[in-house]
């Protein structure tokens, strides 16, 4: 009896919590359909926002930037990530504790304390050489190097997860280290570079203050596009690139899920 | 002969392997060396040098910004930069313990559900961090802006002034940051739950244990490891916020963050900011080593893994 109220009172409390969770996310949505410019009424239902979304160049320049972002970056960061969590497992009974520090350097430094280092460093490399003017190729190297740790530890652990026998057997049926490595090692850690490359690109898309400092005046990605507008003043057109935003989330969560499903059958 | 030749071999297997580890890890550590590494050093350089004209660092060296981030300036000792530490701590400290009153039972919730379950639960809470982190701020100054119900209800109920929005506050800031890490304690918590050894709670009950008793001795000890692991990851990185408190604080709601982030984003101190980002690196890392004492001594040898 005791048990079922407390069972009870969690369920409530879950689906108080959901509310809480999803309620910021729906009133963004929600609002991208208002016929007024206004975000606490709604006036009407109408797709005028959308529309005006296309003829916006700077936000169609926004949504690239952040697209080539993304997807430079993390194909960068999956094989220099990859090198490193593959020499960690090769190497992984020598004393690698430096090696272990500097992995989780860019995991434990607050990112603001990145973005401004970041900032700083290409601001004065460019002021005394020329090289590395902030923009887009600064802040595909400044997400690089936040990525290749969750690339390597992902690897590494994958890597771990396999019997070694496998590796001797490996050696003894192919002759060369590269027939191994495209043979063998790659087909093997697959699932493994597939889930490190989507968590490179959702890392990519969803940083804001390392890519806000890091980048130029041409180089806007779609967090810093919003943010700007936000700051110059709410419009409703950026609800509308928010809920697409939302919409392309809520269709990677549905994509995992039925990865999700078909990994359990 | 034999034996030479034998050690040749194994001296060039060990310079085979060095090679290898040089060519495998040598690009990333580089990687991370040169773009994170040195940039944190001249950083940390930077905070000792004089703030010249445009907020550029420039010679020679000096402590002036870090006498500037305790609160001295041209017209004396002013409060502001230890306000906005004092509530950077306070900020964090609340937050977290929120996050945990809400997390606890949720991630307890979810390891009672089905099996089949479990997954889209634990989906359903992290999904909403999926999204750009300035994308679910701003859904809560939609929530909280003036003339929307949850501000008129507050009005109602006489908690905020008439004609006044729940946003820019500290509470927003709270809420945003409560928000914002939920999911990084559920997680954690979650993995401990599961792993829940129910014959020590079993053992509890048939001794009589009072259900207050049973979850101090046998269930909370066991999910110690979860609770500082999510701690980490929720404090170290709210206590250097910076897009929440902007967005939703206003100008009473800065913290350190915000403080760091100014020098930079408005070009006026680099030196200053830089000292504030020192700052900010020592309670990290006092947090880091701190939460690892706590780890070692009350998990019972458990190693938490951050």
């Amino acid at each position: 009896m005791k048990k079922r109220t407390l069972q009870r009172g969690l369920s409530g409390f879950w689906w108080l919590t959901l509310v809480f969770l999803y309620l910021p996310l729906a009133v963004v949505v929600f609002f991208s359909f208002n016929a007024a410019n206004s975000a606490a009424r709604f006036t009407g239902f109408s797709l005028r926002w959308y529309e005006r979304l296309l003829g916006n160049e700077q936000i169609i320049s926004a949504f690239w930037n952040s697209m080539v972002l993304a997807i430079v970056s993390s194909v960068l960061a999956l094989v220099i990530g990859c090198l490193i969590g593959y020499g960690m497992y090769r190497h992984r009974h020598r004393k690698l504790g430096w090696l272990i520090v500097l992995i989780y350097l860019p995991i434990v430094l607050p990112d603001i304390v990145f973005g401004i280092s970041e900032m700083a460093f290409f601001v004065s490399i460019h002021r005394y050489t020329g090289l590395l003017q902030p923009g887009l190729l600064t802040m595909i190297i400044s997400h690089v190097t936040f990525q290749i740790p969750f690339v390597a530890l992902i690897v590494y652990s994958r890597l771990v997860g396999l019997d070694p026998t496998l590796f001797e057997a490996a050696k003894d049926l192919y002759a060369t280290p590269f027939k191994r490595a495209w043979h063998f090692l790659l087909p093997t850690i697959k699932p493994a570079l597939i889930s490190a490359f989507f968590l490179s690109f959702t890392l990519s898309i969803d940083d804001f203050v390392i890519s806000f400092f890091t980048s130029g005046p041409e180089s806007a990605t779609l967090p810093i596009y919003i943010w700007g507008a936000i700051k110059k003043g709410v419009t409703p057109e950026i609800n509308a690139i928010a809920a697409l935003m939302i919409g392309a989330v809520a269709i990677a969560a549905l994509m995992s899920l039925l990865f999700n499903r078909q990994g359990q059958r | 002969m034999v034996e030479s030749s034998r050690t040749a071999s194994r001296s060039r297997a060990v310079i085979g392997e060095s090679q290898h580890l040089l060519f495998s890890v040598a690009p990333g550590a580089l990687w991370i060396f040169v773009f994170l590494v040195l940039p944190s050093l001249y950083l940390m350089a930077v905070a000792f040098m004089t703030n010249g004209p445009y907020g550029l660092p420039q010679m020679p060296l000096t402590l002036d910004s870090f006498e500037q981030l305790a609160g001295f300036g041209f017209l004396g000792w002013s409060p502001g930069n230890l306000y906005t530490l004092l509530r950077s701590l306070w900020q964090t400290l609340i937050a977290t313990v929120l996050v945990v009153m809400v997390a606890y039972p949720i991630a307890y919730y979810i390891t009672t559900c089905r099996v089949k379950w479990r997954a889209i639960m634990l989906l359903l809470v992290v999904v909403p961090s999926w999204t750009n982190q300035v994308i679910r701020t701003f859904g809560w100054m939609n929530l909280l802006a003036p003339g929307t119900p949850l501000s008129d209800l507050a009005q109602w109920l006489g908690v905020i002034p008439p004609n006044m929005g729940l946003y820019p506050s500290n509470f927003a800031v709270t809420l945003g940051l409560v928000y914002n890490f939920l999911p990084f304690m559920v997680l954690p918590l979650y993995a401990a739950f599961e792993k829940l050894d129910t014959a020590q709670v079993q053992a509890a009950q048939d001794l009589y244990a009072s259900p207050m008793r049973t979850f101090w001795h046998a269930v909370f000890p066991q999910t110690l490891p979860g609770l500082l692991a999510g701690t980490v990851l929720v404090a170290i990185p709210a206590f250097g916020m910076y897009v929440i408190p902007e967005l939703l604080g206003g100008g009473k709601g800065m913290m350190l963050g915000n403080l760091v982030a100014n020098q930079f984003a408005g070009g006026s101190n680099w030196p200053l900011g830089a000292a504030g980002a020192i700052l900010m690196l020592i309670a990290t890392f006092i947090g880091l080593f701190a939460m690892r004492r706590i780890g070692k001594r009350l998990g019972g040898g458990e190693e938490v893994v951050i």
